[in-house]
């Protein structure tokens, strides 16, 4: 376990570095001038000489990486062009939002997909099944935005069970925190939670027909034990690969949710790091987001392990 | 004895019960020092953080604020201003002549400044004793004081300015109503009552907090719940859920902006001004302003909107003028049309109005193809003269000057259009210097008719400012520069 657990790390750093060389390019290549839009309203051909200057913009590009890298070597990734403040502390004040919320729809997702999943599988071809199959086809169809302007209309607006939308960190408030987060938290997982249930029906589905299961049911061990200790869990690989993935995805695609929920998290300081060319706070995002994914994507082949005994590393 | 405990509690209640007014912007204020700051929304925090040396008035006069008088000698190059006294900064330091030195100092020659080119003409800043500060100008220049009611105006507190440094946007410290107290990006920005405000009895809320709303409907959902007080800007198709909502007030007024389409003279089809004007004659502002604007939009004769000193009403707004067109475009040899890209940022009202001027110009058999590109790009397409139309205007500045002068002299650096015409440029250099505002406004005025006759910018139509309110505020005053003041606001 140590050896591969070393061995994907140090297989790590190549690919961020690239991920860094590759968005250091991107964001150079990009039309618009970051010390343009800056200026705005104000733009004196002197002035934006001197800011350009100021920032270190004026030198060549590979001397502007050499000094981001090194900059990263002491964990200092720069500061915002817009406010000067610490990218470091930009991404540290938003990626826990961002991390709660993902983590909010992926529960979200998982309590309503698993057992929906089960349950349609164990009533293959019924009613029951096709209601379930066409609730999950609505929830992967039905686009965030649209969804979530709907909850805000029927939740805020005219039942006034929740606020439209904002933030409160859960350590100083922890009910306004989590009634604040359920709308976006419902938005963002409802197309996880509809391919989830897909998944875990199909999975479960391809499982129950194993011989091992004939066998498990011809011992004459109940329904339950049968389907949640013998089917479940070897149908949980796929399942758990895709939350996985959809993990990855959740904090690129948490940008919607965060735009009309107001939310100040990870997604629309990409957004906005995007628009205004904030290259040093949109080189750490993208660097940050990297590393989660791969971080996500270890734990899940660790994962692997702890689900099936037979998976080893070695 | 219960009823006087009920009593007492209720008082002590009533005294402890903060007023809060939650104001909903549509974007988060990128910087809130003065020096470094360029987008428009950081003026609505800032104008609450500090005091300027003088004010605008509802009807665009200067008024004082922190300069109580001021003299203006005859060359109209010195300017000797007699500050409040008794005014301290939030953090306790002084407000004296020496810190309004500090200030314009600062602004002048701060690494980065964006204040720079509009103090560009200011010679010296001298103390002449602890109340009064002379300016000296090295040329006379009209529209100073208005300059000064904006941010090169803002006092900031020296002591802070000197501890943070770059990072003083992060920490503000001015005079103003209110002080700060906290931001978190994309979030909000919180700020308490100045209790030792130097206007008595000021201000009359406990707190504000500006929170963004980049999308029309979630400004609106806060608003409609009461999550927030007051929102600016309605989106115009928001316009009638406000107005019918017996909670809600709804305040339109014109604003000092203008928008309209660049034509690209250095090259393409609009270096031919025939078919500028050809163009231009197609354009419909009364149905822009009913069907995307909703009645929201006036249509604009140049760019100052009535009110201002520039505005001419004499100057008659445009018609539209399909057969006009047409005769233009065969005197241009272009009988059957022409084609060319009219770009745009995205968003909704954006993509229907080019879809509007796209359908007025084809009725002359001009065909427009309509290009999306993000704010960004089209800065940059237009900087470079790298496109042939495109859509873009300007927030407005109270004083005439700052809505022409870098847009139309020749190698301005707000003029996309690659415009150049010595005659106007030569006016606009005289508007600069005379302070008899008569006199300006006639220069003005003959300037403008060289312009709309050689039509590098088509000048459409007037924004207006738009703000969605609670009943409950009282006395917010409405000032054609869109900034929502704070300080007399009441919460009923």
């Amino acid at each position: 376990m140590i050896p591969f657990l070393l061995r994907r790390l140090l297989e790590g750093i190549p690919t961020l570095l690239l991920v860094t060389v590759l968005v250091f390019s991107i964001t150079r290549i990009l039309p618009g001038d970051p010390v343009r839009l800056m200026l705005g309203e104000e733009t004196d051909p002197e002035i934006m000489r001197e800011v350009r200057k100021s920032f270190g913009l004026d030198r060549p590009i590979p001397v502007q990486y050499a000094e981001w890298l090194y900059g990263l070597l002491l964990a200092d990734l720069g500061r915002s062009l817009r406010d000067n403040t610490q990218v470091t502390k930009l991404i540290g004040d938003k990626l826990p939002t961002t991390i709660e919320l993902s983590l909010l729809a992926i529960f979200f997702g998982t309590v309503i997909a698993i057992p929906a999943g089960v349950f349609s599988a164990l009533h293959r071809g019924s009613w029951w099944d096709g209601g379930v199959t066409a609730l999950a086809l609505s929830g992967i169809s039905i686009p965030n935005f649209f969804l979530g302007i709907l909850l805000i209309y029927v939740f805020s607006l005219k039942l006034g069970w929740v606020p439209p939308s904002g933030y409160e960190e859960p350590w100083k408030n922890l009910g306004k925190n989590l009634s604040l987060m359920l709308l976006p938290a419902i938005t963002l997982g409802s197309a996880l939670a509809g391919g989830l249930t897909r998944l875990t029906r199909n999975s479960l589905l391809e499982v129950l027909s194993l011989d091992y299961i004939r066998t498990a049911q011809a011992k004459g061990l109940s329904k339950r034990v049968v389907i949640y200790k013998h089917a479940l869990r070897n149908a949980a690989i796929p399942i758990v690969t895709v939350m996985g993935l959809q993990f990855g995805g959740l904090l690129g695609g948490a940008v919607v949710s965060e735009q009309i929920f107001s939310i100040p998290g990870f997604g629309r300081l990409v957004v906005d790091a995007v628009f205004n060319r904030d290259f040093p706070v949109l080189q750490g995002l993208v660097l940050v987001s990297a590393l989660c994914i791969f971080v996500v994507n270890l734990t899940v082949d660790l994962l692997y392990a702890a689900i099936d005994p037979r998976i080893t590393y070695s | 004895m219960k009823k006087l405990v009920l009593l007492i509690s209720l008082i002590a209640g009533l005294a402890l019960a903060k007023t809060t007014i939650t104001v909903g912007l549509d974007a988060d204020p990128p910087n809130l020092d003065p020096v470094f700051s360029n987008a428009l929304v950081d003026r609505q925090v800032q104008n609450q953080l500090y005091d300027k040396l003088v004010d605008l008035g509802s009807d665009l006069k200067i008024i004082p604020m922190l300069a109580q008088s001021w003299i203006v000698e005859e060359s109209g190059t010195v300017y000797v201003f007699k500050l409040r006294q008794g005014v301290k900064f939030h953090d306790g330091t002084e407000f004296d002549a020496n810190a309004v030195k500090f200030n314009l100092e600062r602004s002048m020659t701060a690494e980065g400044s964006r204040r720079k080119g509009e103090l560009s003409l200011v010679k010296e800043v001298k103390v002449v004793d602890k109340y009064t500060v002379q300016v000296t100008l090295k040329s006379a220049f009209a529209p100073f004081l208005a300059v000064l009611s904006d941010r090169s105006g803002m006092m900031v507190s020296p002591t802070a300015a000197q501890k943070y440094g770059k990072d003083f946007g992060n920490n503000p410290v001015g005079t103003g109503p209110f002080k700060f107290v906290e931001r978190k990006r994309q979030d909000k920005i919180v700020l308490a009552a100045n209790e030792s405000y130097w206007q008595r009895g000021l201000p009359k809320v406990d707190e504000l907090i500006y929170r963004p709303f980049p999308d029309d409907d979630v400004r609106l959902a806060n608003l409609l719940s009461g999550a927030a007080t007051v929102i600016s800007p309605v989106a115009p198709k928001d316009l009638n859920s406000v107005r019918s909502n017996p909670d809600l007030n709804l305040f339109t007024f014109p604003g000092l902006g203008h928008q309209g389409v660049w034509l690209n003279v250095t090259k393409g089809a609009f270096a031919n001004p025939v078919l500028r004007r050809a163009f231009a004659a197609t354009i419909n502002r009364e149905t822009i302003d009913r069907v995307v604007f909703l009645g929201t939009a006036l249509p604009s004769n140049g760019p100052f909107a009535p009110g201002s000193l520039g505005y001419d009403p004499k100057i008659a707004v445009p018609k539209q003028d399909i057969s006009l067109a047409k005769k233009l475009l065969a005197d241009a040899g272009k009988p059957g049309g022409f084609s060319f890209t009219l770009l745009t940022a995205p968003g909704p009202v954006l993509t229907q109005l080019a879809q509007v001027y796209q359908a007025m110009a084809a009725e002359a058999g001009i065909q427009i193809k309509i290009e999306q590109v993000e704010f960004g790009t089209l800065l940059d397409k237009t900087d470079k003269k790298d496109y042939e139309a495109a859509l873009l205007g300007w927030s407005g500045r109270s004083d005439p000057d700052g809505n022409i002068y870098d847009f139309m002299r020749c190698g301005g650096p707000l003029n996309s259009s690659g415009y150049c015409n010595a005659k106007v440029d030569q006016l606009l250099n005289r508007a600069r210097t005379i302070r008899l505002a008569e006199a300006r406004a006639a220069i003005y005025s003959e300037a403008l008719k060289i312009i709309q006759s050689d039509l590098p910018y088509i000048y459409v139509y007037h924004p207006q400012i738009t703000i969605g309110a609670s009943k409950r505020l009282a006395a917010l005053p409405l000032v054609p520069d869109g900034i929502l003041r704070f300080k007399s606001v009441e919460v009923k």
